[in-house]
């Protein structure tokens, strides 16, 4: 007896050290662990031999900080999800991840292709390689607070600056409500969804940073704009510098804000007076923007990595074209986090149109998926938008310099930094 | 002869077992990160591979580094304000509580639960309450139609964090500076008043002298504090308005998860540590008396 269940022992030890185990992390964030948890139990039964060890990413300050230490540690995990650009590139550069087009080839333009994403994956090439394959692709757009514009005798959201300055002379005032919340905070990211935004709507997309000659080009007519924008905003006391920690447009201190598309969830469930009046719009443009034109805005988009540490690179491979390129899992995806997949045939794939026709708020999102420019691609982004936040959205916000002032600060200090 | 020697290796060997517990914790949670932070401090690494040395370059990189001297100066400025507030808030709570007979538990208490709440809770608490838009500033622009920018300016803000650390600290420096005061002997004061000595002058001639011990550890312990302060900051105003409340710690943190570039913080934290060790000595020269009391 004692000899069989050592046996039976053995036997299990040695079967589960022959399946592969591949460790998988994900964003720490409850919907996107309801997208993963069943997917991943799925795999492991249908293959027995290949197992994920599925985790959210740890607790930590943030993901990158999280991913780091483990690297650190030697506990990385073999594939993650989560990654934005800059911090990919941080990675690339220490040479850490897997270039799926040089270890994959065909399988991973197969891929590529049976997601549509040949548009999308354009703005993650990285020195002519891709090291990231993109999951979502969320566009910022403005949040306006339908039922008080209407009340103003607004028909349509403010669609340019001087609209805005409009509604701003009716609504605000100092020190009690405010048009809109211009700037989102101090954090460095906070810059994606306030002055880059501004920035690509006003020049119809154009870089803030030439990544190849490593110089910030925002110094030009419509980083004025922008700038001239922000200050003028500020200066009338129609905006404020802070909020507090209650959502603004639900006590009403202001009528707008960047918002995107992973607050819808957020707003439904706490602020549902905001979220049954809503009009969602695209980036304030300056006054002499084209009419007809179409405007572009800030893309806000997270990849999963394979890094060079894990062992079975094949394997892990295949559980990522497993999930991505059955477009079920999308659409589980979009029912779950309400955030657009990267994928450019939201609008004409008739599975996705359920919640085009169904949800205004997600199809005004994922319309917009083609309008919306990723962040540039450099690794000390974090060093590079402090800089923006202390030589140009503080000034202008502390009313301590003109707008071409902090403009051309901005672009020395931070031309310093990419040198 | 071999009894005594016998009896001595025992002893050891109990001594050893006693304190052979601390030294282990010490060597692995205190002697083995120290050691990893020398070596970070003078090697270029970013969390992968081994580091690679890089002599004094960290430290030569430091100096020229514009933002460590405004932390430099932003602490020296938190200083100026934060000490005089809370070592003369705390002395004012430590006479009073001499002074008083009854509920001095209770005074004692709610002093000492600012000390032991959490600093994420009553940060949030506070920048709600004094934030541009908040209930402080909305009162007193009805009623008096103006604002204060508690966080949102760049002197200001700094001052702002001051009084909440002030605050968070009085009750505690207070019970030091308490015990100092209970400690000195009731005859001296005796004495004076026989020898027509006022109230004022016994405060400055036996009160002051004699808690300088207490006075000195108080100080030690708020110079210490102003190079690690790193919640209040961090939760309310991420090192702004133009990173006039960026401190050390908020520093080194953000250049080693952040920036990835844990060996530039490490040499951070190395500099960091011997200025707050400086500060120390300098005060401890300047201030601290021998005192005895009989």
């Amino acid at each position: 007896m004692k000899k069989l269940v050592l046996l039976a022992v053995l036997l299990v030890v040695s079967i589960m050290s022959w399946a592969v185990n591949i460790v998988f992390w994900t964003a720490p964030n409850p919907q996107q662990e309801e997208f993963w948890k069943p997917l991943v139990e799925q795999w492991n039964k249908e293959h027995p031999d290949v197992q994920i060890e599925w985790k959210t990413i740890p607790a930590a300050g943030s993901s990158e900080e999280a991913i780091l230490t483990a690297i650190a540690a030697g506990e990385a995990p073999d594939i993650c999800t989560n990654i934005f650009s800059g911090f990919a590139a941080q990675l690339i550069e220490e040479g850490v991840l897997v270039a799926f087009d040089k270890e994959f080839g065909k399988d991973f333009w197969d891929l590529v292709k049976a997601r549509e994403m040949e548009s999308v994956i354009e703005g993650w090439a990285f020195k002519g390689h891709h090291y990231v394959i993109p999951i979502y692709a969320n566009p910022m757009l403005m949040w306006w607070r339908k039922d008080v514009l209407q009340k103003l005798g607004f028909n349509e959201p403010p669609r340019t600056y001087s609209e805005i300055y409009e509604l701003a002379k009716k609504y605000a005032v100092p020190k009690e409500k405010y048009a809109m919340i211009v700037l989102k905070g101090r954090n460095w990211w906070d810059r994606w969804f306030d002055f880059i935004t501004f920035y690509y709507a006003a020049s119809n997309g154009k870089p803030y940073i030439d990544v190849e000659k490593g110089e910030a080009v925002f110094n030009n007519e419509y980083g004025k704009k922008v700038a001239e924008f922000i200050y003028t905003m500020f200066k009338n006391e129609w905006t404020a510098v802070d909020w507090g920690q209650e959502f603004a447009l639900n006590n009403l201190k202001a009528l707008g804000s960047l918002m995107g598309p992973w607050s819808l969830n957020w707003a439904k469930e706490n602020y549902p007076d905001v979220y049954n009046n809503l009009w969602l719009s695209p980036p304030p443009v300056p006054d002499d923007y084209p009419e007809d034109a179409s405007i572009k805005t800030f893309a806000d988009t997270k990849g999963l990595v394979m890094f060079e540490s894990c062992k079975y690179k094949k394997e892990a491979f295949e559980f990522i074209k497993w999930v991505f390129s059955n477009p079920q899992n999308d659409v589980r995806w979009i029912e779950m986090t309400k955030m657009p997949p990267a994928r450019a045939d939201l609008g004409t794939n008739p599975l996705f149109s359920k919640f085009m026709e169904e949800d205004p708020y997600f199809a005004a999102y994922a319309g917009q998926v083609g309008n919306a420019v990723p962040p540039a691609l450099i690794t000390n982004t974090i060093d590079v938008q402090e800089a923006m936040t202390t030589f140009l959205t503080e000034p202008l916000m502390y009313l301590k310099s003109t707008p071409e002032q902090a403009l051309s600060k901005a672009v020395k200090e931070i031309n310093n930094l990419l040198w | 002869m071999t009894k005594p020697n016998k009896l001595k290796f025992k002893e050891a060997l109990i001594g050893w077992q006693f304190s052979g517990i601390y030294l282990i914790y010490a060597a692995i949670f205190w002697g083995y990160p120290f050691v990893w932070l020398l070596i970070l401090a003078f090697s270029r690494w970013k969390f992968f591979g081994k580091p690679k040395p890089a002599g004094f370059d960290n430290f030569i990189r430091l100096f020229q580094d514009p933002i460590f001297w405004r932390i430099f100066w932003n602490t020296i400025n938190f200083m100026v304000y934060f000490i005089p507030m809370v070592v003369l808030g705390s002395f004012l709570f430590a006479l009073a509580l001499s002074k008083i007979k009854y509920f001095r538990t209770f005074f004692t208490l709610s002093f000492l639960v600012a000390n032991v709440s959490s600093g994420v809770a009553y940060s949030i608490l506070f920048s709600n309450l004094f934030s541009e838009t908040g209930p402080v500033n909305s009162f007193l622009y009805k009623v008096f139609g103006f604002t204060i920018p508690w966080f949102s300016d760049p002197q200001l803000a700094l001052l702002s964090i001051a009084i909440i650390v002030t605050w968070k600290f009085i009750g505690y420096y207070g019970l030091i500076l308490f015990a100092g005061i209970q400690a000195i002997p009731k005859s001296l004061y005796e004495a004076a008043e026989l020898d027509g000595a006022s109230k004022w002058i016994q405060f400055w001639k036996i009160t002051v002298p004699l808690v300088n011990p207490a006075l000195t550890t108080v100080l030690v312990f708020a110079i210490n504090l102003t190079f690690g302060i790193f919640t209040e900051p961090y939760m309310i105003t991420g090192g702004g308005p133009m990173r006039r409340t960026l401190t050390f710690l908020l520093h080194i943190y953000t250049t080693a998860f952040q920036r990835m570039n844990p060996s530039y913080a490490a040499a951070l934290a190395i500099i960091t540590g011997a200025l707050s060790y400086g500060c120390v000595i300098l005060v401890r020269k300047l201030v601290e008396r021998e005192v005895n009391l009989i």
